[in-house]
């Protein structure tokens, strides 16, 4: 006498003389929500028992062969597999039966969703790090090596590139450059002349803003945009190349990807970030000369006089190798991170993210050590 | 092969009438019209830059023609009903000729993200149906590996089980083939027909692959990349031996056709390509 474990329209478990079926009936097209396979398995294997005989799934009082029926049925029947539990088909439609017989199990090799011990994964990030740390090293001794070539035109790199990226690093650059430092160096006024107007030092405004501009604001400033619009820039580009397999056309027609791609980036940014640190620290001493001027009264003739005898060219020279470095840095680590990045869309964005995020953090880090270092020599 | 009981309305199938394919003022193709019958596999072929892909493009709705008007099943596909539209474009499913699998999800997401935007399935059905798909294109296991960690074929089957996530009724693929050793075009050419008769499939797939057109097309049409006309439409087997087009019989026997060849016997004229509308 069949036993009902279960009273469902869509199906029912019954145990026949110790021998499990799984009934199933009704419209599966129609149905919102159908048991899940796992819980299918358990009430199979608790209606089985210590039973050796098989698990028949059976299908006559189905009203719809609905491509659900055959999905469901064949995550039933991997599930018993998966315990060893033979499974026998009756009364099934048979367009269902035929997918399922379509459908192929997993190989039994198949073992790519497991993930390895915690020491393997450990080793391997440690090794990948390692090997990320040499790459990063091999790019820096390579732009040692291949700069004097390019600087006697002997590197394997186009002219009209060149010329392309100093236009694109230097000239374009400009609006974005002028807007941020000018009013970097009005709010920098702005502020110190309400502090410096309570103590009756107006005048020495002058000595604020230009030091601050000259020394530490015009050139970070200045990276931090070139990060974000160049460096993002570059990685997108050279990531997109790495991903159509354009660097490795490069390569087999005996190009060197670092002299043909790298090396004009880096050259360009290097040489236009301190022309841009020049122009930055004018515009943001501008900006403070106007605010003393509406707020403090200063003209602009009696602010230039005290900036001539507050900044002395050390400030200058300081925020100018500041920027030198951060160009070599902002090209380096995007050429880097662009060319290093996976074959997919996505690695495309994540490396333009992380060269914006490499550079920031590595340009206040230079910044630190500049402070450190001057402050150690008294400069 | 058994067959899938669902109902159709008596003009169905996929019927294309008078359409005309231009991009901007350059006409690609001139006032097509055929029929791909259901359950059937119609294969749309001709030379490189014909317009079959652009015709394909027409037939998924990502692009809308000049004139002219598709319907499935009797449904118009350009309807202005934006709800009608929307559901039309669930029946349908497309194997893109990159496979274009999202990069950044596994394949199992690739074959799970239409059913958990468009269906009110648990997330244990849409594991279960997702497993099953895979398995159906030889792909059981594959869910946490990322399409990137798959070979080119692999590749193809996993975009053909998102393709038949959703358990269309059309199923569109271009190029499947392309790119494929012989061995696994042969492989997906079988996996296929096999789909094309598991789940009663209307399956058009733009190829210029001699074996593959020989050995899936039920219905095929050649578009030609000189008149811009389709200049022939049946068996492309018949085709190959009987077709009046010599530009047609040379395609399918994969001969050069000669100056003597063309003026023998190569149909009516047709106005030069690039026509203006």
């Amino acid at each position: 006498m069949p036993q009902s474990a279960s009273h469902s329209r869509l199906y029912r478990i019954e145990s026949r003389n110790g021998a499990a079926a799984l009934v199933l009936g009704g419209d599966w097209g129609g149905a919102s929500r159908l048991p899940t396979s796992q819980r299918l398995v358990a009430e199979l294997v608790a209606a089985r028992g210590d039973s050796e005989a098989p698990i028949t799934i059976e299908g006559h009082d189905l009203e719809s062969a609905h491509p659900r029926v055959a999905a469901l049925v064949y995550a039933v029947s991997q599930g018993l597999h998966s315990r060893e539990i033979a499974v026998a088909f009756t009364g099934l439609p048979a367009s269902v039966s035929s997918l399922v017989a379509l459908a192929r199990p997993p190989a039994a090799d198949a073992a790519s969703g497991r993930r390895a011990h915690w020491l393997t994964r450990l080793g391997v990030a440690g090794r990948n790090r390692m090997e990320a740390f040499a790459r990063a090293a091999e790019m820096v001794g390579n732009a040692f090596v291949a700069t004097p070539r390019l600087s006697v035109g002997k590197a394997q790199a186009r002219w009209v590139d060149f010329m392309a990226l100093l236009r694109e690093t230097g000239a374009s650059s400009l609006p974005v450059v002028t807007i941020v430092n000018l009013l970097i160096g009005a709010v920098l006024g702005f502020v110190g002349a309400v502090q410096l107007a309570a103590f009756g030092a107006g005048l020495y405004l002058a000595d604020l803003v230009g030091i601050a501009v000259a020394r530490e604001m015009a050139a970070i400033m200045t990276a931090f945009i070139m990060a974000g619009r160049i460096g993002a820039t570059f990685a997108a580009h050279l990531a997109t190349m790495e991903a159509n397999e354009e660097i490795d056309a490069l390569r087999m027609i005996g190009v060197s990807p670092f002299e043909f791609l790298v090396l004009p980036r880096l050259t360009a940014l290097t040489l236009m970030m301190p022309l841009l640190f020049l122009y930055a620290a004018a515009l943001g001493i501008g900006g403070g000369m106007i605010v003393a001027d509406l707020v403090l009264d200063t003209s602009p003739a009696s602010f230039l006089g005290r900036l001539q005898d507050a900044v002395a060219a050390r400030h200058f020279v300081i925020g100018f190798v500041k920027a030198v470095c951060f160009g070599i840095l902002i090209a380096l680590a995007s050429c880097y991170l662009g060319m290093r990045a996976g074959r997919n869309a996505a690695e495309v964005g994540r490396a333009a993210t992380r060269t914006v995020v490499v550079s920031i953090i590595g340009i206040i880090v230079i910044d630190a050590i500049f402070a450190l270092c001057t402050n150690a020599l008294g400069v | 092969m058994a067959v899938l009981d669902r109902t159709r309305p008596p003009d169905s199938g996929v019927v294309v009438r008078d359409l005309t394919l231009a991009y901007g003022s350059t006409v690609v193709q001139h006032e097509l019209s055929f029929h791909v019958r259901p359950a059937s596999i119609f294969v749309i072929m001709g030379v490189s830059g014909c317009g079959k892909s652009t015709l394909l493009r027409h037939m998924i709705d990502l692009e809308q023609a000049a004139q002219g008007d598709i319907t499935f099943d009797g449904q118009r596909l350009w309807t202005e009903n934006v709800a009608e539209r929307r559901a039309l474009q669930r029946r349908i499913g497309v194997l893109f000729q990159s496979t274009a699998l999202w990069s950044s999800m596994t394949v199992g997401e690739n074959v799970g993200l239409p059913l958990q935007l468009h269906t009110r399935l648990s997330a244990a059905e849409i594991r279960d149906q997702v497993a099953f798909k895979l398995a159906l294109v030889g792909l059981a296991g594959q869910e946490s590996r990322m399409p990137s960690e798959l070979s080119g074929g692999m590749q193809k089957r996993a975009g053909l089980a998102r393709a038949i996530a959703l358990d269309p009724d059309y199923l569109f693929l271009d190029e499947p083939s392309a790119g494929l050793d012989p061995i696994t075009s042969q492989r997906l050419d079988s996996l296929i027909m096999n789909l094309r008769d598991a789940l009663q499939l209307s399956v058009i797939a733009v190829t210029h692959e001699l074996p593959s057109i020989f050995t899936i097309a039920d219905d095929s049409i050649y578009l030609d990349n000189e008149s811009r006309r389709a200049i022939a439409h049946g068996d492309p087997r018949a085709l190959a031996d009987n077709a009046e087009h010599a530009r047609v019989r040379a395609f399918l026997n994969r001969q050069s056709l000669d100056a003597s060849t063309r003026a023998e016997g190569d149909g009516p004229e047709f106005p030069a390509r690039s026509e203006v509308l």
